[in-house]
């Protein structure tokens, strides 16, 4: 143990700076390996009386010299953390019952759907819609901008013109399975002609279902014309 | 004891069979103001006291038939019972005033039946199959 001898030559606070480390971990495996009491060589110089004894008999004791005092009664038992643990776990279980009694008691807070049907926002966007002007006349006029800023390229258009004229679409496609439901469509178009109404009740079975036409898209409108109209009337003041 | 004692005040306000009918369908015994009725006989109820009726299932409706569907609510009472409106469709002059003459009746969702949506092209194909046509011996061509 040259390193030792190298230390306590080089003074007391020095010793002390550099074996903190070393002496703390010797005694914790002192304490690890052994059962019996940890007797420090240090501890007792640090003990014994400086001035010489006189009387023969005289010898300070302390624990260590004793058996069986040294005996820690919370070694084998729980520590204070565990019986804190279980003390607060245990008032936690009683709370949480506690609460679920006053649940049991109360109203339910369940929506019960399709009865009773939670909140939707007049923005909402659900199922595509092609609306119609209030004669009938129809309102896309085929320039294909919700085709093209559709993230997903769920539209199709294909155009042309009418007998009279004006261009329309003869092929208006949105499959429903590939739509994000982004709105995009919605606000590229300069006619309102496609809307996303606040039907989301249009699950279907099969996915040839949503692969949806010009006539649906229609249809949909058609149907929920009323739905749609006041929806953008109570948003018109913020577009 | 709240929930009992609503579910009696209701049953005393509905009457026992119209709490029966409620226990088959809803589940729960609500009572509340008849708002209206929609074109298929759905009845559609509100009670908005807040003690009577947890706020948010305030609104409901009471369907016609007993294959019940959330999509045989109409458009406009679609718009009420999912709170968007804030007026029935019967009190709504907007919905009313913006409720154009040619608007389709409305269906519920069909999928799974018959008259469930197939989708079809709505533009002339754009090839067709050659269909060979024969002049008979002596003609001139066209």
């Amino acid at each position: 143990m040259s390193f030792v001898r190298a230390l306590v030559a080089a003074g007391p606070s020095a010793r002390l700076a550099a074996g903190r480390v070393t002496a703390s971990r010797f005694a914790l495996a002192h304490r690890w390996h052994s059962t019996s009491p940890h007797h420090s060589h240090k501890h007792k110089d640090y003990l014994e009386p400086e001035a010489p004894v006189r009387s023969p008999g005289v010898h300070v004791y302390t624990a260590a010299d004793e058996p069986g005092k040294d005996y820690d009664p919370y070694k084998d038992g729980p520590s204070a953390i565990d019986k804190a643990v279980h003390l607060f776990f245990f008032t936690e279980i009683i709370r949480g019952m506690w609460i679920v009694m006053e649940q049991f008691f109360r109203p339910p807070y369940t929506i019960m759907y399709p009865f009773e049907k939670g909140p939707l926002s007049p923005r909402f966007r659900g199922e595509h819609a092609l609306r119609r002007y209030p004669s009938g006349e129809e309102r896309c006029i085929a320039c294909k901008l919700c085709e093209a800023i559709c993230p997903a390229q769920a539209i199709t258009i294909e155009s042309e013109a009418r007998l009279d004229g004006s261009r329309r679409t003869t092929r208006y496609d949105i499959d429903m399975t590939k739509c994000i439901y982004c709105g995009f469509c919605q606000e590229a178009c300069p006619v309102d002609a496609i809307v996303e109404t606040q039907n989301q009740e249009f699950s279907t079975e099969t996915r040839e279902e949503l692969l949806y036409n010009k006539e649906k898209l229609l249809a949909n409108g058609d149907r929920a014309e009323a739905e749609i109209a006041a929806n953008l009337h109570s948003d018109h003041v913020y577009r | 004891m709240v929930s009992l004692a609503r579910t009696i005040r209701s049953i005393r306000r509905v009457g026992l069979r119209e709490w029966w009918r409620q226990m088959q369908y809803i589940g729960d015994a609500k009572s509340g103001r008849f708002v209206g009725q929609d074109q298929f006989g759905n009845r559609y109820f509100e009670n908005l006291n807040a003690e009577e009726e947890v706020p948010g299932r305030h609104r409901w409706v009471d369907y016609a038939q007993h294959d019940y569907n959330a999509t045989q609510v109409p458009p406009e009472w679609h718009s009420w019972i999912h709170h968007i409106r804030k007026d029935p469709p019967t009190e709504d002059r907007i919905v009313q005033n913006l409720s154009p003459p040619w608007k389709a009746p409305w269906v519920e969702n069909l999928t799974g039946t018959r008259g469930a949506f197939r989708t079809y092209n709505t533009t002339k194909p754009k090839y067709e199959a050659w269909e060979p046509k024969s002049l008979p011996r002596g003609e001139s061509h066209p």
